[in-house]
């Protein structure tokens, strides 16, 4: 389970909340959605979970494991895809998945198999053994999913996956997080795509000017609000009342 | 010119972070780090010091000669030449490696408007460079010459100007180099040894012109016009390099029409150059660019074997990997980090090349008899290459924005620390095998030199590099737009010259004294002891910095 308790973080001297005491609960094997406006807070809240941003308060366990507090522990079960897929563009793209399968030390057959795997239904496969700098910005972001997938993590966190993604890649990556909460995995993604929350995800937070202002099941949500029928205009609602 | 006055602006906010530095003066934490990296600096002072006090006394020696003109010679020379070597790799990195050509190419903007912005941003970071080598000189030379004022205003001029011929001259080479070496397929690896001969090429001219004007100095009416004419020595050794003698007879020959006219040829020849470098880059600096900024994808290359799938590795071996392939890979960070072990221990020998075959013989003779000092000195010069390769103390800089990937996997410190600091042995191994061949072309190679030198090298290699990584842990230079920012642009490099070169200063000063004491394997073995003991000791210090910046990086 991942567990948020209490986090808050602020930008500069104290000025700037960017995150206001978030609590959140993700149950195994589920989908969890995570939305707001620009600046919202929502990478900040994603990167205090992955480890690149310290909660000035608060804490954050996955499987009753401090996060902060047993970094190497948590990061082996923790995978992550930033909104830009920034990589070693002096690499080669299998130079890559080679490496972090090093890091996580993943047995030759299984890493073998897992990247054969995601390469096919990615469909990178014939780019694999180009540098990543001649890689175009989807081909990099399908690189960093495929990199992320290959340790098989218990918690998979993704930062706007579709951006940047083609229709095909995008059904597939779809796919791939329904399959992973299937195995009781935990997918938490944010994203700006509402029709992709929608339907994919079992629960949803919507968060603004870093606070939580709304979270449950869609139904849950739909309750909330006075337009029940799609997303788009709970989110609206909500995020304009703020 | 307002539109190169326009980029010029957004460029030096950019590379010297000046809209967030009124930010960093208000937080507590940063200051502290910022007074750090003060006392780091000033660690730099006592050698410094030495270094000034000793150009004192060379100015007395000129001055008793009645050549004291020869003193701001010396130092015009030297800061010129320093911008003309180091310029070539700052001009590359400048010109045709800055993640902003991306965006400035595509602008409706003239080559020579693009080129002339990074130029003038490039003139203000070589001043931060040149006024701790030129000012002494000229601070010395005013002083000690009780001078007028118009000696402070010539020399401001002169400081003003004393960059811009010869980064014209490493601009004009670097367009024509890339221009020539723009060639589909094997662009990088041409381009780093065409810069290693280029760099070996232009030392060697230097070199074979100072010798021929040392020749021309000693004819037979030598002492009669080193008596009679005191800007003689000057006037001859010169013609190495004429605009720094220019300079340095404006100066002076000050109070006279000739000291003006001096100047004013000095500015007006920089001016010049200036303008004859844009009207180059017009024609040549998009053939050079053009083709560097797309990447080639070649299917034979492409093809993947089974057995990549099935390579594995220990992490820390992996992270070495990494590293050695994105140092290799990256030309900016191949010439700076194996280019210069190539090309020091080379340039070292280059001045015997010059010299007639008896003095070389001779020279062989004296360096046969020495074995246990030259095996002491290599061991020295290594542990120095270890500091001079830069690629431990740029190791997390040159992870820039990929350095979210090092933070969100679950890599141990300690194989972080084994496999960077392996990858900086790999850039070693390359410098002992150059200095092996030197000390052969010198017929001073032992067995006994190549199994000293090469494992107290490499040993002595470990601290230095732990060094740099402390330095490079505590303050990551992340957020760069050209290589060359993470590399010799770095102030960590600098530091780690510093702090390294006490440690191994020490250490010499102590096996100097055990000399006469002690027979020269136990000296051999008490290095040893020593190196390895702070290796482990910076060990500890640097498992725990590392823990700390990576926690608090935002």
């Amino acid at each position: 389970m991942l567990e948020l308790k209490n986090i808050s973080k602020t930008y500069g001297k104290g000025e700037v909340k960017a995150v206001d005491n978030i609590s959140l609960e993700v149950k195994p094997g589920e989908i969890f959605g995570f939305l707001g406006p620009n600046g919202a807070g929502k990478t900040t809240t994603i990167k205090m979970i992955v480890g690149l941003l310290k909660p000035d308060s608060g804490k954050i366990f996955l499987d009753n494991i401090d996060v902060w507090e047993n970094p190497l522990e948590a990061k082996s079960k923790i995978s992550f895809v930033p909104d830009t897929p920034q990589v070693y563009d002096k690499l080669k793209g299998i130079e890559y998945l080679n490496f972090i399968a090093d890091i996580y030390d993943i047995p030759k057959d299984i890493r073998q198999e897992r990247i054969e795997k995601y390469l096919d239904i990615f469909q990178l496969k014939d780019a694999i053994g180009d540098i990543i700098g001649s890689y175009s910005h989807g081909m990099r972001q399908k690189l960093v999913l495929i990199s992320a997938l290959i340790n098989d993590p218990k918690l998979f966190i993704l930062d706007e996956p579709m951006v940047g993604l083609d229709p095909r890649s995008s059904f597939q990556l779809k796919e791939i997080m329904r399959e992973k909460c299937n195995e009781g995995k935990i997918v938490f993604f944010s994203t700006h795509v509402l029709e992709v929350a929608e339907k994919l995800c079992d629960r949803i937070a919507i968060i603004n000017k870093g606070k939580i202002i709304a979270a449950g099941t869609m139904d849950e949500l739909r309750q909330h609000s006075k337009e029940k029928e799609s997303l788009e205009n709970i989110f609206l609602e909500l995020t304009e009342n703020e | 010119m307002s539109r190169i006055l326009a980029l010029v602006k957004v460029d030096i906010r950019n590379t010297f972070s000046l809209s967030t530095i009124k930010n960093k003066l208000k937080n507590r934490e940063s200051i502290v780090h910022i007074v750090i990296v003060l006392i780091a600096l000033i660690s730099l002072l006592p050698t410094y010091y030495f270094l000034v006090s000793g150009l004192s006394n060379i100015f007395t020696v000129y001055l008793n000669v009645g050549q004291k003109s020869m003193f701001l010679l010396t130092g015009i020379l030297l800061g010129q030449m320093i911008v003309l070597f180091f310029g070539i790799l700052y001009v590359m990195s400048k010109y045709y490696f800055s993640s902003d050509l991306n965006i400035l190419v595509p602008l409706p903007l003239r080559p020579k408007e693009i080129v002339g912005a990074k130029f003038v941003s490039l003139l203000i970071y070589e001043y931060l460079t040149l006024l701790p080598i030129l000012l002494p000189f000229i601070i010395i030379y005013g002083i000690k010459s009780d001078v007028n004022i118009l000696y402070w205003l010539y020399s401001t001029i002169i400081i003003l100007f004393v960059p811009v011929i010869p980064l014209c001259i490493s601009s004009i080479i670097v367009m024509f180099f890339m221009r020539y070496t723009n060639i589909r397929g094997k662009r990088d690896l041409l381009r780093t040894i065409g810069y290693i001969v280029l760099i070996i090429a232009l030392i060697t001219i230097q070199l074979k012109l100072q010798s021929i004007a040392e020749r021309a100095v000693a004819d037979e009416d030598f002492l009669y016009k080193l008596i009679t004419d005191s800007t003689f020595l000057a006037r001859r050794l010169g013609i190495v390099f004429p605009p720094s003698m220019w300079a340095a007879l404006s100066l002076s020959d000050l109070s006279s029409m000739s000291g003006f006219l001096y100047l004013l040829l000095f500015v007006i020849v920089s001016i010049l150059m200036f303008f004859i470098m844009l009207f180059l880059s017009d024609r040549v600096f998009f053939k050079g660019l053009i083709g560097n900024l797309e990447v080639s994808t070649s299917r034979r290359a492409a093809r993947v074997r089974e057995r990549d799938f099935q390579r594995s590795s220990p992490p820390y071996i992996a992270l070495a990997m990494k590293e050695i392939k994105m140092l290799v890979r990256t030309p900016v960070y191949l010439m700076n980090s194996i280019g210069g072990v190539i090309i020091v221990p080379i340039v070292m020998i280059l001045p015997f090349f010059m010299e007639d075959e008896e003095s070389v013989n001779m020279l062989r003779s004296v360096l046969r008899d020495s074995q246990q000092i030259i095996n002491l000195i290599g061991v020295a010069f290594i542990t120095f290459l270890g500091i001079v390769n830069s690629v431990c103390s740029t190791t997390f800089s040159r992870e820039g924005k990929n350095m979210w990937i090092q933070r969100t996997l679950p890599i141990k410190v300690k194989d972080q620390i084994v496999g960077r600091v392996l990858a900086s042995i790999f850039v070693q191994v390359i410098g002992i095998i150059i200095l092996y061949g030197s000390l052969a072309y010198l017929g001073a190679l032992t067995l006994e030199g190549i199994f000293i030198i090469g494992v107290l090298g490499i040993l002595g290699s470990i601290p230095t590099g732990e060094i740099g990584m402390i330095v490079d842990a505590y303050r990551p230079m992340l957020h760069w737009d050209n290589p060359q920012r993470a590399m010799k642009q770095n102030l960590n490099v600098l530091i780690n010259m510093g702090l390294g070169s006490l440690y191994i200063l020490g250490i010499g000063l102590l096996a100097y004294k055990l000399l006469d004491i002690l027979d020269i394997f136990v000296i051999y073995i008490i290095i040893a002891l020593i190196f390895i003991l702070s290796s482990l000791v910076l060990y500890k210090v640097l498992k725990k910095v590392i823990e700390t910046t990576f926690i608090n990086l935002e």
